[in-house]
């Protein structure tokens, strides 16, 4: 049940991201708001949830950006795998770790969008731009994050007797 | 696998276009709303009386001139769809790319509209971009700001000819002209037809700096696109 109020949290988000943009120029103060509930769904809710998380995450900001077929998916699935692996070696005690945690996958969402288009596509172009954009929107989505984790801490709170 | 994961994406995107057109309404609503408000913050609490008066004439203002542009706006877009009738098909904007990474904005018509992928994009300013995926009810369009977006055009009265090629940021970089030909700033630039893509004549943008004194044989030449588009509320997609 949490997975998927997560989930759709996380869809309407990127939603109203997509939405508001025209009328709010975001351009360099862009938060990358889909990645930070994977991260939650996989830390906190286990590894099975957070790959339907991912899943859909990644569909979802790949219907929504003019990214080549299968590449956010791959990078939302990527960054899935490694939250799995770091899931018992990095501790998440509070909004501030999950806000590094956050800022450090979109760093790694840049990169390895970088690598997939060098190694599948063979063309490099476009990542000066890439890089333009890694760090600002690194340290947007980190402090969105602290409240996206506020939110759901909340939401917890409120709703103790939901499992998953 | 590569048909099959088109479907469920196309699948996928097509449940978004009518969420899309219904979330940017409000959205849309309350643009004008939101901006107005953001400059009425602080007054006293004195003048609260007058500040409601304020507010509601300001907020009445602030829509009649929005109308107003709006109706400029729309009477353009008329003029120029009736210059070639049952010709073009027009858009709204509902949304921009997710990714900051990329220059794309999405608009409410799609195959269900007859929109088809790589028709021209364009306002009456001049070139926007041309569509590069279609759902079911809405399409995203590539605009020429795009690292991806190449346009060949011409310098508008003279012999010259070069690539248009996105660089992602708001100027876009003219190349493959030879620093001997015949091109200044202040030079204004058409399509020219022979990228099969967009029609000859469009308006694209206006030269803002010409560097003949780097290295090569190539100038460095800086263009500014007519069209904003982080300010394009409707669009024309042009039928072929």
């Amino acid at each position: 049940m949490k997975t998927f109020v997560y989930i759709i949290i996380g869809i309407l988000l990127l939603v109203l991201e997509t939405v508001i943009s025209p009328y709010i120029s975001l351009d360099v103060l862009r938060p990358e708001l889909g990645m930070p509930i994977v991260l939650y769904i996989t830390f906190f809710l286990g590894p099975r949830s957070g790959l339907v998380a991912a899943i859909v995450i990644g569909l979802v900001e790949e219907s929504l950006s003019g990214a080549p077929n299968g590449s956010l998916l791959f990078v939302s699935v990527f960054i899935y795998l490694i939250a799995v692996a770091m899931r018992r070696k990095f501790f998440v005690e509070s909004k501030y770790s999950f806000a590094y945690l956050s800022s450090a996958s979109v760093l790694m969402q840049s990169f390895l969008f970088l690598a997939l288009s060098f190694f599948a596509r063979g063309e490099t172009r476009g990542a000066l731009n890439i890089l333009f954009y890694t760090v600002p929107n690194a340290i947007v989505t980190g402090f969105v994050s602290i409240l996206l984790f506020s939110f759901i801490e909340y939401l917890n709170d409120s709703f103790p007797e939901r499992n998953q | 696998m590569a048909r099959f994961y088109s479907t469920l994406k196309s699948g996928v995107s097509s449940i978004f276009g009518p969420v899309l057109n219904v979330a940017s309404k409000p959205v849309s609503a309350l643009g004008g709303v939101f901006d107005s408000y953001v400059n009425l913050v602080g007054v006293k609490k004195e003048n609260e009386k007058l500040y409601e008066k304020y507010e509601k004439l300001y907020v009445q203002n602030q829509k009649l001139v929005e109308t107003e542009r709006e109706n400029e706006r729309l009477r353009k877009l008329l003029g120029f769809i009736q210059k070639k009738p049952n010709t073009m098909i027009a858009a709204g904007v509902i949304g921009e790319d997710l990714k900051n990474w990329f220059r794309c904005i999405i608009i409410d018509k799609g195959r269900k509209q007859n929109v088809r992928e790589k028709m021209p994009v364009v306002t009456p300013k001049g070139i926007v971009g041309q569509v590069v995926e279609v759902d079911l009810w809405h399409a995203k369009v590539m605009v020429l700001n795009d690292t991806n977006s190449s346009i060949d055009v011409n310098v508008e009265g003279k012999n010259t000819r070069g690539l248009l090629e996105g660089t992602g940021q708001n100027t876009v970089k003219l190349k493959y002209v030879i620093k001997n030909d015949d091109i200044e700033i202040g030079d204004k630039l058409v399509t020219s037809g022979k990228d099969g893509i967009y029609p000859k004549g469009i308006p694209a943008g206006i030269v803002i700096t010409a560097n003949k004194n780097k290295a090569g044989i190539f100038a460095d030449i800086d263009v500014m696109p007519y069209n904003n588009f982080r300010q394009l509320d409707e669009v024309l997609l042009i039928k072929k």
